[in-house]
C-alpha cells in the first residue's frame, strides 16, 4: 500500500488539476502565520511571515520518530502560491514549499546530521462545506528517503456566519517513508474561528494529534 | 441651544458624506479566509466599518469619502489579500442596516 502512495498522489493529481480542485498555510500581504503540530510521532513548530499574497519566508524545527528512527531538524523555507482559482463559491491552491536546514538523524545509537533541500507540492480544494488536500514532500537527505505523503478530506457539519467557530470532520491520510510501516488513518475535528485554526484526531493507533494555526 | 444645532448638523452633513460600498468577493469560502479580507481592508484609512457576509460571498464597507473608496484600491487589497473581486457596487444602506437585515435571519 505504501508504495502505491505516490502513485496514488501523483493520479491523483493529475486528475484533479483539470478540474480546478486545489486553500492554505498563508494569508494576506503581510501576515504572519505560526503552526504548532503536536503528536507522539511528529512535533513541529513553524512561522511564516507572508511577503506578498504568493510568497512566504518562514522557519520550522521539527522532530519525528518511528521505526527505530528519531529525526531532529531546522529549517528555512520559501512557500510560494504556484495558483489559485478563486470562484464564487470555491477556492483551488496549488503550493510549493522549498525547505533547506540541517537534520539530525539517529537510528541504534548512531547520529547523523546532515544538511537537506526538501520540496513539496500540495494542492487543496474548499468550498463552504469540503475540504480536499494531497501533497508529496520529497525528503532525502544524504540518500536517506523520509518522503511524505498526505491526504485529507472532509466536510463541515453546518454552515456559520463569519462570526461563529465552524466544525468540520476531516480524515487524514499521512504516510512517511522508514518511519512508519503502515498508512497512518487519523479521523479529526476541525475548528476555524476567524484567524484560529484547531485540529484534534486520534489516529487507528489510538495516537492522539494536535495541530494549531494562528494569523496575525 | 445653538450647540445642540450646531452639533445636529455637523452629524447630519458628516453622514451624508459617507458612502457604503458592497463588494463581492470570490475565493471568500471560510472565516480564516475572510479574517485576512477584513485585517487588509482595515488599512484603509477611510474605513468606518466592515460587515462580513461569508454566505452570501460580500463584504460591505463603510467608508467616510463622499465617494466611497476608490474600486481599484478595493480591489487592489483584495487582490493582495490572495482573492477576487467580482463586483463592486455603491448601495444605499449602512453597514448597520445590512448587518441587521441578515443577522435577523
Amino acid at each position: 500500500m505504501r508504495n502505491l502512495l505516490p502513485t496514488f498522489f501523483y493520479l491523483g493529481f493529475v486528475c484533479t488539476f483539470p478540474l480546478q480542485v486545489l486553500s492554505a498555510p498563508m494569508s494576506y500581504k503581510g501576515s504572519n502565520t505560526t503552526m504548532i503540530d503536536f503528536s507522539k510521532h511528529y512535533s513541529k513548530i513553524d512561522s511564516g511571515y507572508a511577503l506578498t499574497a504568493k510568497d512566504t519566508l518562514g522557519l520550522k524545527l521539527f522532530r519525528a520518530k518511528g521505526e527505530g528512527y528519531e529525526l531532529q531538524g531546522e529549517e528555512f523555507y520559501y512557500l510560494r502560491r504556484l495558483g489559485r482559482i478563486n470562484d464564487i463559491k470555491s477556492q483551488s491552491n496549488l503550493w510549493l514549499f522549498l525547505s533547506t536546514g540541517m537534520i539530525d538523524i539517529k537510528k541504534n545509537n548512531a547520529s547523523d546530521d546532515e544538511f537537506y533541500l526538501s520540496p513539496a507540492l500540495q494542492a487543496d480544494y474548499e468550498t463552504r462545506r469540503i475540504y480536499v488536500m494531497g501533497s508529496y514532500q520529497l525528503m532525502r537527505p544524504a540518500g536517506y528517503n523520509f518522503d511524505t505523503s498526505k491526504m485529507k478530506a472532509g466536510f463541515s457539519f453546518y454552515k456559520t456566519s463569519y462570526e461563529e467557530t465552524q466544525p468540520w470532520f476531516i480524515l487524514e491520510l499521512s504516510h512517511t517513508n522508514r518511519l512508519s510501516e503502515k498508512l497512518e488513518v487519523i479521523p479529526t475535528l476541525r475548528l476555524i474561528n476567524k484567524a484560529l485554526y484547531f485540529e484534534a484526531g486520534i489516529s487507528t493507533e489510538g495516537d492522539p494529534k494536535l495541530h494549531l494555526m494562528y494569523t496575525f | 441651544m445653538k450647540k445642540l444645532t450646531c452639533l445636529f448638523l455637523l452629524f447630519v452633513s458628516l453622514h451624508s458624506l459617507a458612502a457604503t460600498q458592497r463588494v463581492e468577493i470570490m475565493g471568500m469560502v471560510c472565516a480564516f479566509c475572510a479574517q485576512g479580507i477584513e485585517k487588509s481592508l482595515q488599512t484603509i484609512d477611510d474605513v468606518d466599518d466592515i460587515y462580513i457576509n461569508i454566505d452570501n460571498y460580500f463584504v460591505v464597507i463603510d467608508s467616510t469619502s463622499e465617494k466611497g473608496i476608490p474600486d481599484e484600491m478595493i480591489k487592489n487589497i483584495i487582490v493582495d489579500a490572495g482573492y477576487d473581486v467580482k463586483k463592486i457596487e455603491l448601495i444605499d444602506e449602512s453597514v448597520k442596516n445590512v448587518r441587521a437585515q441578515y443577522e435577523k435571519k
